[in-house]
C-alpha cells in the first residue's frame, strides 16, 4: 500500500486514481496514482527510469494530447475543475501550466522574441508593456545582466546553461500558476545546474513546482516534497526530509540506499 | 598468400578502379564546361543583352527577349511551385506524418520527379493549350511548376522533420496554436534548408527544355504578354543551335553559356546556404 502523506494547505493540483495508457500499450504506464500538489512550494518526482514520473508530469499540461492514441482516466484537478475533461481548453491550460524541457528548446529568434512569445500569443501587442515584461522575466530568470545588451541577438548563440534560463524566463513571462521541470539540469554543468536550482526554489513563492530528477540529491536540494515511484505506481509522497531520513516504505528505502535504480 | 594480404590487393584493385571512375566522370565534366565557356565566351557581346531575335545575316541581332522571357518563366513557375510544394510538404512532416496517406503522397511525388519532363509538357498542353487555343507563357509557367512541385514538397518535408520534436513540444507547452508552432518555430528552424530546396528547385527547373516545346512555344521577338507564346533561352538555343546559320549558332552558345551560368550560381548558392545553416 502507498503511504501517501496529507497536505494540509492549499494544493496547486490533486490527482486522483488516475491512469494513463499510451496508444496501444497493452497495461496503461500509470496505474491509479493519487496525490496533493502542494502551492507555492516543489514537489519532486523521483524513482528508476520507466516509472512513469516524466509521463505523469507531461499529463498536467495535456502534453501528451499532441500524440493521438492515449487514454487519461481518473482525475487531475486544477483551479476546481477536472482538466481531464474532453471540453478542457489546452492553450488556456498550457498558460497556466507551463513546462520546462530536459534539453534548452530556445525558438530560433532573438532573446527578446523567445521571452516575448508567450505574452504575443495572448495578444500582447504594447511595446512597453513587452520589452517591462520581458525585463522582469530575464531579471527573475537571473538572465538579465548577462543578455540585457544583446536581447536582438540570436538566442541559440546562448550557453546550455543560460539557454535554460531563458526558456525559465519565458515560461514565467506569462504568469503560470505551475511550472513542470522534466529534468531540467540533465543537459547541464554543474555551475548551470545549481543556477537553475537556486532559481527553482526562489520561484516556488509565486508559482507551485513540480520537478522529475534522476539526481536525488537535487530533489532533496530544492524540494518540499518528493513522490518516490516505481512501474507506474506513487509509492512514497512525503516531505522531502522525511522521505529520504526515515522512508515509511520498504522499496522507497531500497531505491534512496541504492540497492536498486 | 595470406587472407590479410588478399584483401589489401582487393583493396588496391577496388580503389584503382574506382579513382580512374571518377577521373573519367569529372574529365568529361569539365570538358563540357571548358568548350561551353571558350565558345560561350567568344559569342558573347553587349548587342545580346540589347537587341532581340532577328533574321539570319543581320548585326543587331541577340536574345533580350530569350532573356526576359526564360526570367519571365521561371519567375512564374516559382510562384506556382513554390507555395504549393511547401504547403503540401508542410502537410506531409506536420500533419500527415507516418500515415498511409502521407507515404503514399511521398511516393507518388517521387515517381513525379522523375516523371520525363516532356510528358508534364504534354499534359499541359492537353489542359491549358488546347483549351485557349494557343501557346502560353501561363501554359509554359504551370509546365515548370508542376516539375517544380515534387522537388520543393521532398524538401520541406524533409527539412521540417529535421526541426527537433522538443521545439514544437516547447511552443505547444506555452499555449500556442498548431498554426502558430509551425509559422512561428518550425518555418524558422528550417528556413536555410527550404530555401536551398527552392534555389535548387528554380535551377532544376531553369535548364527544361522539353516541357516549354509545346506550352510557351518560342517566339524571335521580345514580348511580355503572358498570354501569347514566349520566348526562353532554353528554346531558343535548341532552335539557334540546329539552324544552318552561323551567326544564329553563335547565339545559341552564348545562351548555352548565360543559362549554365545562371544555374551553376543557383546551385552554388543554394548549397552554401545548407552548409552554413548545418554548420550553425
Amino acid at each position: 500500500m502507498a503511504s501517501i502523506i496529507d497536505i494540509k494547505d492549499e494544493c496547486a493540483l490533486q490527482v486522483r486514481n488516475f491512469e494513463f495508457t499510451y496508444k496501444g500499450a497493452p497495461a496503461p504506464s500509470l496505474k491509479k496514482v493519487t496525490m496533493p500538489i502542494a502551492k507555492h512550494a516543489v514537489t519532486a518526482l523521483i524513482g528508476p527510469s520507466g516509472c512513469g514520473k516524466t509521463t505523469l508530469l507531461r499529463s498536467f499540461n495535456r502534453m501528451h494530447d499532441l500524440y493521438p492514441g492515449n487514454t487519461y482516466n481518473g482525475e487531475i484537478e486544477f483551479e476546481g475543475r477536472n482538466i481531464l475533461a474532453p471540453k478542457e481548453d489546452l492553450i488556456h491550460l498550457r498558460t497556466k501550466i507551463g513546462m520546462i524541457f530536459q534539453k534548452p528548446t530556445a525558438f530560433p529568434m532573438s532573446i527578446f522574441d523567445n521571452v516575448a512569445y508567450g505574452m504575443r500569443l495572448q495578444g500582447i501587442k504594447n511595446k512597453t508593456e513587452l520589452s517591462d515584461r520581458v525585463e522582469k522575466a530575464l531579471q527573475d530568470a537571473a538572465l538579465w545582466k548577462e543578455v540585457q545588451d544583446r536581447l536582438k541577438h540570436d538566442a541559440n548563440g546562448l550557453s546550455g546553461g543560460q539557454q535554460q534560463r531563458l526558456c525559465i524566463a519565458r515560461a514565467i513571462a506569462v504568469e503560470p500558476e505551475v511550472l513542470l521541470f522534466d529534468e531540467p539540469t540533465s543537459a547541464l554543468d554543474p555551475i548551470s545546474t545549481q543556477g537553475i536550482e537556486k532559481l527553482v526554489i526562489e520561484l516556488k513563492e509565486r508559482v507551485s513546482i513540480i520537478i522529475v530528477t534522476h539526481n536525488m540529491q537535487q530533489a532533496a536540494r530544492v524540494s518540499d516534497y518528493t513522490g518516490f515511484m516505481y512501474l507506474g505506481e506513487l509509492i512514497e509522497l512525503g516531505h522531502t526530509e522525511e522521505l529520504f531520513v526515515t522512508p515509511k516504505e520498504k522499496l522507497t528505502q531500497e531505491y534512496i540506499t541504492g540497492k536498486f535504480g | 598468400m595470406t587472407a590479410t594480404q588478399k584483401r589489401i590487393i582487393m583493396n588496391r584493385i577496388a580503389l584503382t578502379f574506382a579513382t580512374i571512375s571518377t577521373v573519367i566522370a569529372l574529365a568529361f565534366l569539365f570538358w563540357i564546361l571548358a568548350v561551353l565557356v571558350m565558345k560561350g565566351i567568344d559569342a558573347l557581346n553587349w548587342n545580346i543583352f540589347i537587341y532581340e531575335g532577328s533574321p539570319p545575316g543581320y548585326e543587331d541581332s541577340g536574345l533580350k527577349h530569350a532573356l526576359v522571357g526564360q526570367l519571365i518563366l521561371v519567375a512564374l513557375a516559382t510562384l506556382i511551385g513554390v507555395p504549393l510544394g511547401i504547403m503540401a510538404g508542410t502537410y506531409l512532416s506536420e500533419y500527415g506524418k507516418n500515415s498511409k496517406l502521407a507515404h503514399t503522397i511521398r511516393d507518388i511525388s517521387d515517381i513525379m520527379m522523375s516523371a520525363p519532363s516532356i510528358v508534364i509538357g504534354a499534359f499541359v498542353y492537353a489542359v491549358v493549350v488546347m483549351p485557349m487555343g494557343h501557346f502560353s507563357a501561363w501554359a509554359g509557367a504551370i509546365a515548370l511548376g508542376i516539375i517544380m512541385i515534387p522537388i520543393i514538397l521532398r524538401t520541406t518535408d524533409d527539412m521540417l522533420q529535421l526541426v527537433p520534436g522538443t521545439l514544437r513540444e516547447a511552443a505547444f507547452a506555452l499555449g500556442a496554436p498548431k498554426y502558430k508552432v509551425i509559422m512561428d518555430v518550425v518555418y524558422r528552424g528550417a528556413k536555410a534548408g527550404i530555401l536551398t530546396g527552392v534555389l535548387l528547385g528554380i535551377a532544376r527547373v531553369g535548364g527544361e527544355t522539353a516541357p516549354l516545346l509545346f506550352t510557351s512555344f518560342n517566339d524571335n521577338f521580345f514580348t511580355t504578354d503572358l498570354n501569347e507564346a514566349m520566348p526562353s533561352l532554353t528554346v531558343t538555343m535548341f532552335n539557334y543551335a540546329i539552324s544552318p546559320y552561323e551567326d544564329w549558332q553563335q547565339l545559341g552558345w552564348a545562351a548555352a553559356f548565360i543559362l549554365s551560368m545562371f544555374i551553376l550560381g543557383l546551385n552554388i548558392v543554394g548549397r552554401l546556404i545548407l552548409f552554413a545553416g548545418k554548420r550553425k
